[in-house]
This record gives structure tokens, C-alpha cells and sequence, in this order.
């Protein structure tokens, strides 16, 4: 008897072991290995050379460059995740009406989210282009336009394009995440609401939010991660250039290990990354986990 | 229930260590099974990791491997071809786990010789094979008075012009800067859709567009000692023409963001007058579905300056992973092969390269009476300085002032700077 209780117990934690050593392998040890690499002097052939204590961290900070990076990666986050969040719940409130042709318009939001962020980007890229961009094109062939218009004169013109490109390949995530919250609501709340006369606006924050506010919760943290994280977009369209105005932490450090070798330093500026994402997660995760217990 | 649940992290914290240490194990296996094999007469292992030049570099190894293997029974090559994307990540990673190749064929060179990681040449290239090499190019491969690589293959860079557009716009071909300068003005004017000079600031090749300039004022990275002079009038005077034009509005509009390959395709699209670059351009256009008409020329120079082209040059190199005698004459082997006549002719036409051995620059030009004046550009080329410890902060500190300078920042100050923090 006392045996097979033992047996239950233990039988949760053996079905999750194959994901905690998947997690271990994957990325406990690497990031165990980055600490390591960011307190280390590392060759430009990666050859371990010693221990560096804090002098990779001292280089970071004192590099006028990260401050702008720094700066860059927070505008980046902030503005993705924000309005990506706000235009992604907005959708998702839009496709959970019933109307003709739903399953195709949900079926077209998949879209930018199924692609491969690279192609994404690089789509982009020839759309705004100046010098051979569709978008020009397309503009001179309606008439709109009479000569190219350089969308991009500036780096923050290139950063802002980029931003509405993050913006589009995340809003699918908040849309989807959203829906499956919205779908959960029992439509008897909705019902109760009408017989007692609330409006279309107090429906939406008196039932809507709150209770979608779960699933809101899980795709904003999860944003906040990915889109801080976000390599490919920043690459594919402007790689940081010029002169690290449109560089995040991400494409910073890459730039740092593989094309100035200098995996030291560019480890010391993902342990600092790591370590802005776990505050702010954390911070989120607490106060909006908090509020819900109350 | 607390306890177990201890327990079982810890145990599965073990597994994971060794599910790690698992395959390091494995792979570290065969180096004293290859040595044991050596010594019964059987197979010694050759490990080469080789750059992946275009679309036929792959394909062209896979034969060559085939037939090396086929010829030398006592021998097992293994060719490893990777992407210029990945090719330092991987190699850093190997050195870094102790599995280094035996030989690299790769751009760089300087910073494994830094890490005491190659044997010098002499080791391991035969006299024979080491006499076809042009001396110039081998000494692009020199630190501390020592060889340690031989260059596999070189390229270098001219000026491609659009004929038809230059001679609609009424313009000659330019050979000096203010020419240069006359002749985008003309063409702007002639039609204010076309580019009418190319300039690739990048991050993937900017320090080029720097030495374009540079080099063909009298300026450069190093003066003839070798001392870094980043910060000489020559270079300021050659960042301010190349940004200068850019703001004129004499060039492609996003120099800092627009690739060589994305000013080919400008190019052989008819819509780029002018850009400086690779003899392989000339294989893109004429293969493109509307060719256009084109010429080659020598890179514009400043007013009593000499022109100068920009050589790019690879290399095989061996690092010294403790071999036998039977080992090292494996890799003596391999090079001989490789630059025995037909296969490396074979090799350097393969994707337009030009090649580093007179020999196969004799057979190149019989092929192909066109290449000689390539090799006249390639043998009066400069080369970066590669073999110098601080290249790669050099490289990335060009392209910076570069684009600081289209950014509104200012020359000197910024090229003062950087040789501040290179030179001390």
C-alpha cells in the first residue's frame, strides 16, 4: 500500500524528467557557461586564458556604445511589446465576433506569425528600400509619388521601421494567446450584463479584461522575453548600422563575438541582458500575480 | 515529499552532466584509435575545415575528397565545407572543445598564430609546392620573420562602369577623383533615376570602402613599418570625398545598410552607373537575363596619386595538433594535391577566383586571355594588414567613423580617436 503511494508521487516528477534534462543540456549548462565565459579573458581564437574577474563588465559599461544600445533595446521592447499587445488584443477582440469568413480571417493573422522571421524581414527590407523598394514602386505606379522618397533618412526612420516590423510579426502571438482567453468566458456573464443594462465599454472592462487578464499576463512576459531576444529583424535590415544607432543588446553582442572577437566582452554584455529580462519578468510575474490573488 | 523532490533534482542534475560529458568522451575517442591504426599501417584521419565559397564549393570538395581517398589508401580526408556565416563560430568552438581541424582554409590567420595554435608552413608544405606561390602573397601571411599560411586563392577590385550610361550622359571614364565627381554630376543630371556611383559602408565590408579611398590618396592602415597611421591627412581627406559624394547625392541613398551584393544587383540592373568591386562581378552581369554593357577600369585616384586595388586574399593553414610522422606527411600530401595544376586551376575558376601560384595563373591565362589584366591588378594590389593582432578592432573602427561621419561627425576627430585607441 505504502508502496504504490510512493509510486504516486514519484510518477508527476518522472513524466517531467525528460524536460528537465532537455532544459538542463539546453540551457542551464550553456547559461552556467556564459557566467563563466563573461568572467574569463578569452582569445580571439576562443582560447580560455584566465580568469578576468569584473574587467569584461568594466569594458561593457564603460564602452560609450552600450549606452546607446541599452537605450535602443529598451525603446525597442517597450514599443514592440506595448503596441503590439494593445493592437493584438484589439484583433482578437474583433475575431471572436461571429461573422462570414472568420476562419479565413483567422487563418490570415497565422500568417505573418507562421513565416520565418528572417524571410519576414527581408521582405521588409525590399519594401522600404529606396533604391530598388516595392514600395516606391508601387506609389510611383499609382501616381501617389513622382520621384523614389527615401523612407529611411535617418537611423531613427530605420529603427522605427523596424519596430512596425516587430509590432507586425507579434501581434498574431497576443492575438491568439487573447482569444483562447476570450473563448473561455462563459457568455452567461454577457447575458446577466445585457439583462442588467451595461453597455458595449462596460462589458469590455468590467467582464472582458479581467477576465482575459490571465492570458494577457502569459503573452506579455513571454513578449517581453522574445522581443528583448529578438535577433533576426535588426539584423536582416540594418545589422546596428550606422555607427550602432539601431544596434540592441542582442545584435550588439553577436556583432561583438563573431565579428570583432571578442566572445569575452560580448558575453559580459548577455550576462547584463540576462539579468535586465529576469528583473523584469520577475516584476511583472510578481505585481500581476499579486493583484489576481487579491 | 520536500526531500524526494531534492533528491530527484540532484539525480537529474548528475544525468544531465553526464548526458553532456557523454559525447565529448565519444568524440575524443578516435585520436588514439587513429594514432593506434597509423602505427598498424592502416588509415591516418585528415580533418579540414574549408570555407564555402559559392554554390560550387561544395560539390567540387565532395570530388576532390573522393579521388584524394581513392589515390591514397593509407589516408582518410574529411572535408568539412562551411558558410562565411558560421565559419568562425564554428571553428572557435572547436578550437575552445580542443577539437581543432588540421587544416583551416579561411580569410584570417594572425589570431590563431597569437594563440600559438598553427605550425609555420615550412612544416608542412613541400619545397616544391611552396615555390609556385607568387612572394607577395606569402608575405601577406608573415609574423615574426615565420610563414604560417599559404594563400589558397585572391581576388581583387576594380572600377565596373555601365558604358551605355556613361556615354549617354557624355562623360569619359573617370581616372581621377574630381573626374569622378564631374562625371556622377553629369550623369545626374543626364537622369536623376540613375545612381550614379555605388558605395557599400557596411558592416559586412566597409574597412574595403575605406581603402578604396584611402589607398588611392596616398593614405592606408600602416605606414612602411608597419605602424598603424589611421589618423594621417590622407585618410581624412579620403573619408571626407567618399561621405562627401554620399551627401551630394551622388550615390546609392543607404550606404550604411547597402551590401556589395545589393549594389551588383543595382548594377546589373542598368540603375547604378559606377561601383568598384570584385572580378567576379563580371560573371554576375554577363549571366543576368538583359546584360548590360560594361567595362572595367582601375579605381579613380586623387590628383598626382597613383590608383590602387584592393586585394583579398584566403588562405590553408595547419594547426599543430601533436602529429606523427606519418600524420604530418598526410597533410603534405593533401597540399600537394590540392595545388598540383589541374585541380587547383580547377579550383580557382571553379567561383572567378585568381589565383596564388604562377602556375596557375599560366594556365588560368591560356584559359581565359581576359584574366591577365586581372593578374596585373591582383600582383599591384594592397592587402589589408590581416597579420596584424589589432585588425579586427581596426576593421570595425574604419566602418564606425565611416558611418559617424555620414551622421554628421567629424573626420579627424573621429579618425584621431581611433588611432588613439588602436596605436595607445
Amino acid at each position: 500500500m505504502k508502496k504504490r503511494k510512493t509510486l504516486q508521487t514519484a510518477e508527476p516528477y518522472l513524466w517531467i524528467l525528460p524536460s528537465i534534462i532537455l532544459m538542463c543540456i539546453f540551457i542551464v549548462i550553456p547559461i552556467f557557461y556564459v557566467f563563466k565565459m563573461s568572467l574569463s579573458d578569452i582569445s580571439k581564437a576562443g582560447v580560455i586564458k584566465g580568469f578576468a574577474g569584473l574587467d569584461n563588465f568594466i569594458a561593457v559599461f564603460k564602452s560609450p556604445v552600450f549606452g546607446i544600445v541599452l537605450k535602443n533595446t529598451v525603446i525597442w521592447t517597450v514599443l514592440v511589446v506595448l503596441l503590439s499587445t494593445i493592437l493584438g488584443f484589439i484583433l482578437a477582440l474583433l475575431l471572436n465576433n461571429n461573422f462570414k469568413g472568420r476562419k479565413i480571417a483567422r487563418a490570415i493573422v497565422v500568417f505573418p506569425w507562421a513565416t520565418t522571421l528572417v524571410v519576414q524581414a527581408t521582405v521588409w527590407k525590399f519594401i522600404i528600400n529606396t533604391d530598388y523598394g516595392a514600395l516606391n514602386t508601387l506609389l510611383m505606379k499609382l501616381g501617389v509619388i513622382q520621384s523614389a522618397v527615401n523612407w529611411t533618412p535617418t537611423p531613427e526612420a530605420f529603427f522605427a521601421w523596424e519596430i512596425a516590423c516587430g509590432i507586425f510579426v507579434t501581434i498574431p502571438f497576443v492575438c491568439f494567446t487573447v482569444l483562447s482567453g476570450l473563448q473561455s468566458i462563459d457568455s452567461s456573464f454577457y447575458e446577466a450584463a445585457t439583462v442588467d443594462g451595461a453597455n458595449y465599454w462596460q462589458k469590455l472592462f468590467n467582464i472582458t479584461i479581467p477576465l482575459v487578464k490571465p492570458s494577457l499576463t502569459v503573452s506579455t512576459v513571454l513578449n517581453i522575453i522574445y522581443v528583448f531576444n529578438s535577433f533576426p529583424i535588426v539584423w536582416t535590415i540594418t545589422k546596428g548600422d550606422p555607427a550602432n544607432r539601431t544596434d540592441t543588446i542582442v545584435t550588439y553582442l553577436y556583432k561583438l563575438a563573431f565579428y570583432n572577437g571578442k566572445q569575452d566582452v560580448a558575453a559580459a554584455v548577455s550576462v547584463v541582458g540576462f539579468a535586465i529580462l529576469l528583473v523584469c519578468a520577475s516584476l511583472y510575474m510578481i505585481s500581476t500575480l499579486k493583484k489576481e490573488d487579491a | 515529499m520536500k526531500k524526494f523532490f531534492a533528491l530527484l533534482l540532484t539525480l537529474v542534475l548528475a544525468l544531465s552532466v553526464v548526458a553532456c560529458a557523454a559525447p565529448a568522451a565519444e568524440e575524443a575517442a578516435p585520436a588514439p584509435e587513429a594514432a593506434e591504426e597509423a602505427v598498424a599501417g592502416e588509415k591516418v584521419e585528415l580533418k579540414v575545415i574549408a570555407a564555402q565559397y559559392g554554390p560550387n564549393t561544395a560539390a567540387w570538395w565532395a570530388d576532390f575528397v573522393e579521388k584524394f581517398n581513392a589515390a591514397n589508401e593509407d589516408i582518410n580526408l574529411v572535408v568539412d565545407v562551411v558558410a562565411w556565416a558560421d565559419i568562425y563560430t564554428v571553428v572557435n568552438t572547436r578550437i575552445a572543445n580542443g577539437e581543432a581541424p588540421d587544416l583551416l582554409n579561411i580569410d584570417v590567420f594572425a589570431d590563431y598564430v597569437a594563440d600559438d595554435l598553427l605550425l609555420p608552413a615550412s612544416e608542412w608544405v613541400s619545397e616544391e609546392t611552396y615555390a609556385k606561390f607568387y612572394p607577395q602573397f606569402l608575405e601577406q601571411s608573415v609574423v615574426d620573420g615565420t610563414v604560417w599560411a599559404v594563400p589558397d586563392l585572391a581576388s581583387a577590385r576594380a572600377l565596373y562602369y555601365n558604358a551605355d550610361i556613361l556615354a549617354a550622359a557624355g562623360v569619359e571614364v573617370p581616372t581621377t577623383w574630381a573626374e569622378l565627381q564631374a562625371a556622377c554630376e553629369a550623369i545626374k543630371a543626364y537622369d536623376a533615376e540613375l545612381y550614379p556611383w555605388g558605395i557599400d559602408m557596411t558592416t559586412d565590408e566597409g574597412q574595403a570602402c575605406f581603402a578604396y579611398y584611402a589607398w588611392t590618396n596616398g593614405g592606408g592602415f600602416v605606414d612602411a613599418e608597419g605602424n598603424w597611421t589611421l589618423n594621417s591627412a590622407e585618410n581624412v581627406e579620403a573619408v571626407k570625398f567618399s561621405t562627401g559624394l554620399v551627401a551630394a547625392g551622388l550615390t546609392n541613398t543607404d550606404p550604411t545598410t547597402e551590401s556589395r551584393y545589393d549594389l551588383q544587383e543595382l548594377f546589373a540592373a542598368g540603375k547604378l552607373a559606377m561601383m568598384i568591386g570584385p572580378n567576379q562581378i563580371s560573371t554576375y552581369v554577363a549571366s543576368s537575363e538583359n546584360p548590360i554593357n560594361f567595362g572595367v577600369a582601375s579605381i579613380p585616384a586623387n590628383e598626382g596619386k597613383a590608383t590602387s586595388s584592393v586585394g583579398v586574399m584566403d588562405r590553408f593553414m595547419c594547426f599543430d595538433n601533436g602529429y606523427t610522422e606519418a600524420e604530418l606527411a598526410a597533410v603534405t600530401k593533401f597540399i600537394d594535391t590540392f595545388y598540383d595544376d589541374e585541380p587547383y586551376s580547377e579550383w580557382v575558376m571553379m567561383e572567378d577566383f585568381l589565383p596564388a601560384t604562377t602556375t596557375g595563373g599560366d594556365i588560368m591565362v591560356a584559359a581565359n586571355p581576359d584574366a591577365a589584366a586581372w593578374l596585373d591588378v591582383v600582383g599591384s594590389a594592397q592587402f589589408y594588414p590581416t597579420a596584424k593582432a589589432e585588425w579586427a578592432d581596426v576593421k570595425q573602427g574604419v566602418i564606425d567613423v565611416q558611418q559617424n561621419v555620414l551622421l554628421g561627425g567629424d573626420a579627424q576627430e573621429l579618425l584621431d580617436t581611433l588611432q588613439a585607441e588602436i596605436a595607445g
